[in-house]
């Protein structure tokens, strides 16, 4: 913890003391069970998890079925999709080194159930039913999800 | 046979952008003596207590429970350390409600706060707020809840036709509400084209359409009816309102999990509201609620949660914001305290000064310019991240 500050206002009974400080915190982030997930995004391969007993497919992948509680297995995805829904973000965040506005969708993919939230390139909203790609971005200076991101292939 | 509790004792900052005079624990401190002092009890007649904040991060500090006991005169008491995100006070009513009917309790002082406004820069406190999303798989993504509540009001208005300028009307409305609520943090008297003109976050909500970041505390202390008679002072001086009902469900965190035809609402605000009208014996919610504060973290999730509570049909939200009927003259009132967006958000606070406006009007004691007469049934609704947990709570006044 560094002080950078500290003021007082007013005396006695009517002082109010403040005190302005800065912390930095070093973290070890343990993505575990999900690691091959991230693993294939840095080669720009998505990856989901399929059970062997039901065929249940899992995107965001689950190591296992939760139903059958049997482990899933990894299978490689094409990559491909499409936009449900879309929003432009305008807001600037530490969490991505993207200067806004940029482009967050909800993302259907092909070869398994359930969706991803992920960023779109380009600046322009795009419809509902847009075709979209994988393709792989940035270095590993980044969160690992942020290795890849989605390019319109096809508008609706 | 359970018995509910009652509502002996509501306490209640200011809440406002900065809260330079007094600290967390000063302001935790202060509406505890409200709560005790409007029971017209003492701390010693208390069997326990449960700490409300969201975040460790904005007062880098952990297990504030014993330390404001310390504050309070309840060194010695049991206490619980709540937190649901947006939820966190509604959750600790739940569960001091359940600790009382359990008979584990006869008597629990609820008390929580929040320093959101200043104690970090905005950025950074939008960031902390963000840590409630999935940290692996959204998160990243976005950095401010703003982004996930466009996406699902996006969703709203593909399959809708939701205007922008009918959840616009909702920002006019609770920032027009708090002018009269002497303990907002800020009212203003804005006009729908200062919401469609202000900054955008993420498409379609701009910087009016969301809600504040405030320093305040507020308390709400519960006990059995047996015990109010025996330690309440004031008790017997008006109708007594009684805890009726408590109803919360969960969705999936990562919106992007969600059933598709549940993206355009808040679907565990459904089945919350649904529990807990079953609980408090309500089974027409628009002819039998008079009051209601709803969590208004940006326009738009008021517009929705009309829906989701039952006070009209899925997709009709948004006309319902212009024609008045939630409005404080209408048909239910919809934040009269001015809301997460007047009143403001002290994030561990807020379910309870939800629930102290609410009682406050069920018992008659609002400023009389802002009253609802006659209002025998509120209910209160809050929730976490952009609705992973929902959480609504019903009070009602006897006759």
């Amino acid at each position: 913890m560094k002080i950078l500050v500290t003021e007082c206002e007013g005396s006695a009974e009517t002082a109010a003391v403040t005190m302005r400080y800065e912390t930095t915190l070093r973290y070890q982030h343990v993505f575990g069970s999900i690691s091959p997930f991230l693993e294939g995004l840095e080669h720009g391969v998505l990856r989901a998890t399929r059970c062997e007993t039901c065929l249940s497919t899992f995107f965001p992948p689950r190591p296992y079925c939760p139903e059958d509680l049997e482990a899933t297995v990894w299978y490689e995805l094409p990559g491909t999709g499409i936009i449900a829904t879309a929003t432009r973000v305008h807001v600037p965040t530490t969490f991505v080194d993207i200067e806004p506005p940029y482009v967050l969708a909800i993302l259907r993919l092909d070869g398994v159930d359930g969706s991803i939230m992920h960023h779109v390139l380009g600046q322009d909203v795009p419809q509902p039913g847009t075709r979209v790609r994988a393709t792989s971005v940035g270095d590993n200076l980044r969160h690992p999800l942020l290795r890849v991101a989605f390019q319109i292939e096809r508008t609706p | 046979m359970t018995t509910n509790p009652l509502v002996v004792g509501l306490g209640m900052t200011q809440f406002t952008g900065f809260s330079k005079n007094a600290s967390l624990t000063d302001m935790v401190r202060d509406v505890a003596r409200q709560a005790l002092r409007d029971a017209g009890t003492s701390a010693s007649s208390i069997d326990m207590g449960i700490a409300c904040y969201e975040s460790d991060h904005f007062n880098q500090s952990v297990s504030l429970g014993a330390l404001w006991h310390d504050a309070v005169g309840l060194v010695g008491k049991p206490v619980v350390r709540v937190e649901g995100g947006g939820a966190t006070g509604a959750v600790a009513l739940q569960t001091a409600k359940a600790a009382i009917e359990s008979g584990a309790a006869r008597s629990v002082l609820v008390f929580g706060g929040e320093t959101n406004g200043k104690s970090v820069e905005r950025s950074t406190a939008m960031e902390i707020l963000a840590l409630s999303a999935d940290f692996e798989w959204e998160s990243p993504l976005f950095g401010s809840f703003a982004a996930p509540y466009a996406l699902m009001m996006t969703e709203h208005m593909r399959r809708y036709g939701t205007t922008e300028e009918q959840f616009a009307n909702v920002a006019v409305k609770n920032r027009r509400e708090a002018l009269s609520n002497p303990r907002a943090h800020k009212g203003m008297t804005i006009s729908v084209e200062d919401v469609l003109s202000s900054p955008p976050l993420a498409d379609p909500y701009r910087m009016l359409d969301a809600s504040l970041l405030s320093d305040g505390a507020a308390a709400v202390l519960l006990a059995t009816e047996e015990w109010a008679r025996e330690h309440s002072s004031t008790f017997g001086e008006r109708p007594p309102v009684t805890f009726v009902g408590s109803g919360s469900s969960t969705d999936h965190p990562r919106i992007a999990d969600r059933r598709p035809e549940n993206l355009a609402n808040f679907a565990a605000k459904r089945e919350a509201a649904r529990r807990a009208y079953k609980a408090g014996g309500i089974t027409d919610p628009l002819s039998e609620i008079d009051i209601a504060e709803v969590y208004d973290s940006f326009s738009g999730a008021e517009v929705q949660a009309y829906e989701d509570l039952g006070f009209c049909d899925a997709g009709e939200g948004g006309l319902a914001a212009m024609d008045g009927r939630f409005d404080r003259e209408g048909q239910i009132p919809c934040n009269t305290s001015g809301g997460l967006m007047g009143r403001g958000s002290a994030v561990g606070a807020t379910g309870l000064a939800q629930a102290f406006e609410v009682v406050s009007q069920l018992r008659g004691e609002v400023e009389p310019n802002r009253a609802v007469p006659g209002a025998r049934v509120g209910i209160t609704d809050t929730h976490s991240g952009a609705g992973a947990l929902c959480v609504v709570n019903v009070f009602r006044r006897a006759a």
